[in-house]
């Protein structure tokens, strides 16, 4: 059966490479697609640069910390920006007219009541457009907070020691918890945060695995209405060498579209998508799922042409929901739900987990597992109807 | 004779779609070197009978026998045996037609080595050795209907199953299938022809059932069907008038046995001793309608059919 089966193989792959369509479903359009919302989603503001507004009513050593500390960060050099405006009101115009990405507000008198051992508060105006100078903002007041805590306790300390007030803070700061310094630890950016090029890439890769190894189950429609499969049925060979010799050609030929995508992605925008083992694991599975399921629809329709519908509709359905297309943190909660029907939405997750994270397959096993539960579970039916309708 | 076992053979073969029955209790039996032809219109079972021989489709009931091996139990070694002529052209256009047939001959296992050497051999066979590098889906009719039967013989088959195999043909390819298949059969081929050409059948078949509304009627030699009509001839009678009115009362006149309309102005009847019969035809529609053309033909499966169902082949 050896034979028959690379006969149709390599039948399927010449016609499919033939056609054209291959190249372009397969290659052209899902690395274009991916590069394209890379640039425009992943481009100007996140996650290469950021503005962030100073709103400076103190004018005291803290917001000047803040401005020397920013300056001076070799991470955020060349990608963030401090700018500063006269006030809180101010700074919402700006924020939502997208001239900056977060605003800091330094309330008048912070600077005095922290050295007073009062403590204080900053305000942080963040837009749900630029989550990365949202970022940036929320992890310099984390600092700011942490030496207003330490500060405030110091004071206190050494109030309660009888050190008399005036002479407290001279003290603390001579003592080593030196003033507002914000050293900024590590880079505020790395951890738990994907960019955005890689979430639109893996998106588009796990979208458009459905349209190509749907092609090859469909062609197996095509040639029942051309009669070639009653031909090859009639013949001495097994029934399953048909559907078998397509979809070998369908599952390779996915795979070489994911890897590219993925491939395209690292290289023009040089982030990686994480341990590579672990990121192929993943593909892999989720391949195999968009194979039971396209499989699946070939077995319940009548025609080549309903195929191509259902598939379509399919495959958008599963992106839309899976986070495919739109980030699955922008979805209403009831839709993160559904994403976890979908073959996308376990991909994404283990995908973004990945990236996030560098870790390796052992952290993605739960999504591979279902993934593969759906490849089983689909593929079973699949198999069953396509007894029925006479195509096995 | 001694027994010898049938090449192809089938026992209570049946099949229902819903209410439908598509093939009712069919049974045959072919030996190697003979034409056997499945006859009947449109309808009648042909293509659902092949397909279950086949191996297509699963019978409701019965069983097929090909060279003694059961298809039920071992369909690989039973197939190998087969070769099925689809009654639609099922080739791929965009390949040639030496394409098409080094495509199936692979995958029905040819060796590597003989591949060329059996393909050139088909191509003779069916007469297409020089058009054979053209598109098929640039060839005629009539030169597909030859590349769709060479995909057949590819693998040496010892039945050859056609399904309606000149359908939408010129009479010079028909001509030329018709030789070939009967060359076959005198290699020793054992064949399976269906049509609803009379003609066909006639000519190629030295054994024929005649199928109806899914049953076999009558099979045997075509001299043995002809006698069922017993000494009826066939007169066929174009009339001007009131046509339906004087094909009522044509089937009443003594000595006619069976009557169809054949067309808009045309009917068939099967009467005993038919051209002494012609004068009170010709009296029988007086006042309905007038006799303009009248033929008297000597009995064929065509009167045959007739004959058994009441019915004609084609309408
Ligand atoms: N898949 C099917 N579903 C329902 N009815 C069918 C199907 N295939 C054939 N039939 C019916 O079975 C009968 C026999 O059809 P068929 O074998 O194709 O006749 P023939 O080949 O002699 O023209 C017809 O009445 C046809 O409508
Ligand atoms: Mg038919």
């Amino acid at each position: 059966m050896g034979r028959a089966l690379l006969t149709v193989s390599a039948h399927e792959l010449r016609t499919r490479l033939r056609d054209g369509t291959a190249i372009v479903i397969a290659l052209i359009v899902p690395v274009t697609l991916a590069t394209l919302f890379g640039l425009a989603l992943g481009g100007d503001d996140p996650p290469l640069r950021a503005t962030i507004g100073l709103v400076d009513l103190d004018g005291g050593e803290f917001p000047a910390s803040v401005r020397r500390e920013v300056a001076g960060a070799e991470e955020l050099k060349g990608s963030v920006t401090l700018r500063d405006l006269p006030d809180g009101g101010e700074a919402r115009r700006a924020l939502d007219a997208g001239e900056i990405g977060a605003a800091i507000v330094f309330p008048a008198g912070f600077s005095a009541r922290v050295g007073a051992g009062e403590g204080g508060d900053v305000t942080v105006l963040t837009s749900a457009g630029s989550p990365l100078a949202g970022v940036v903002a929320g992890a310099v007041v984390d600092r700011i907070s942490a030496v207003v805590d330490a500060r405030t306790l110091a004071v206190r300390a050494a109030l309660l020691a009888g050190v008399p007030g005036d002479e407290v803070k001279e003290l603390v700061e001579r003592n080593g918890a030196a003033g507002p310094a914000l050293a900024l630890t590590g880079d505020p950016l790395a951890g738990g945060k994907v960019d955005l090029a890689v979430y639109y890439g893996s998106g588009m890769a796990a979208l458009f695995a459905f349209f190509v190894v749907g092609a090859s189950f469909r062609s197996l429609l095509t040639e029942r209405k051309l009669g070639t499969l009653d031909r090859m049925r009639a013949g001495p060979l097994a029934a399953w060498v048909p559907v078998a010799g397509k979809a070998v050609v369908g599952f390779g030929l996915a795979m070489v579209s994911v890897c590219a995508t993925w491939a395209s992605g690292t290289l023009i925008f040089g982030s990686s998508w994480g341990d590579p083992l672990a990121v192929l694991t993943v593909l892999t599975a989720h391949v195999l799922a968009a194979a039971a399921i396209t499989m699946l629809v070939a077995a319940r329709v009548r025609t080549d042409a309903q195929a191509d519908g259902v598939i379509m509709v399919i495959s958008f359905v599963a992106a839309f929901l899976g986070g495919s297309l739109v980030p699955l943190h922008s979805l209403p909660g009831p839709l993160q739900t559904a994403a976890l029907l979908t073959p996308n939405g376990w991909t994404a997750t283990a995908l973004a987990e990945l990236a996030g994270s560098g870790a390796g397959v052992a952290a993605v096993a739960g999504p591979v597992a279902v993934l593969l539960a759906i490849a089983l579970g689909a593929g079973g039916l699949a198999v069953l109807g396509l007894r029925k309708g006479m195509l096995l | 004779m001694a027994a010898m076992t049938a090449a192809l053979a089938c026992r209570g073969l049946g099949k229902r779609y819903g209410d439908l029955v598509a093939v009712d209790d069919v049974g045959l039996s072919i030996t190697p070197g003979q034409a056997y032809g499945l006859l009947g219109p449109n309808g009648a079972g042909k293509t659902t009978t092949i397909s279950m021989l086949v191996g297509l489709l699963r019978p409701d009931a019965g069983e097929v026998l090909v060279g003694g091996v059961d298809l039920a139990r071992e369909p690989l070694r039973a197939k190998a045996r087969i070769g099925y002529v689809p009654q639609e052209i099922a080739l791929y256009p965009e390949l040639t037609g030496r394409e098409n047939l080094r495509f199936f001959g692979r995958l029905f296992g040819l060796p590597r080595r003989g591949l060329a050497a059996r393909v050139d051999e088909v191509l003779d066979l069916i007469g297409l050795a020089d058009r054979a590098d053209g598109k098929l889906g640039a060839y005629s009719g009539g030169m597909k209907r030859r590349v769709n039967i060479g995909a057949a013989l590819l693998h040496r088959p010892q039945v050859l199953i056609l399904d309606e195999p000149t359908v939408g043909v010129d009479p010079q390819s028909r001509k030329a299938i018709l030789d070939g298949l009967e060359r076959l059969v005198a290699d020793g081929m054992a064949l399976l022809y269906t049509s609803h050409y009379m003609e066909e059948v006639e000519r190629v078949c030295d054994r024929v059932a005649i199928i109806d509304h899914g049953r076999i009627v009558a099979d045997g030699t075509r001299r043995e069907l002809v006698s069922l009509v017993g000494g009826a001839d066939t007169v066929e009678l174009v009339l001007d008038g009131d046509v339906a009115a004087a094909f009522g009362k044509l089937r009443a006149v003594e000595g006619v046995s069976e009557a169809a309309r054949t067309g808009e102005s045309s009917v068939r009847l099967l009467a005993d001793g038919g051209r002494y019969l012609l004068p009170s035809l010709i009296t029988a529609v007086e006042g309905h309608a007038t006799v303009t053309a009248a033929q008297v033909v000597e009995p064929d499966l065509e009167a045959t059919f007739l004959h058994l169902t009441g019915t004609t082949l084609r309408d």
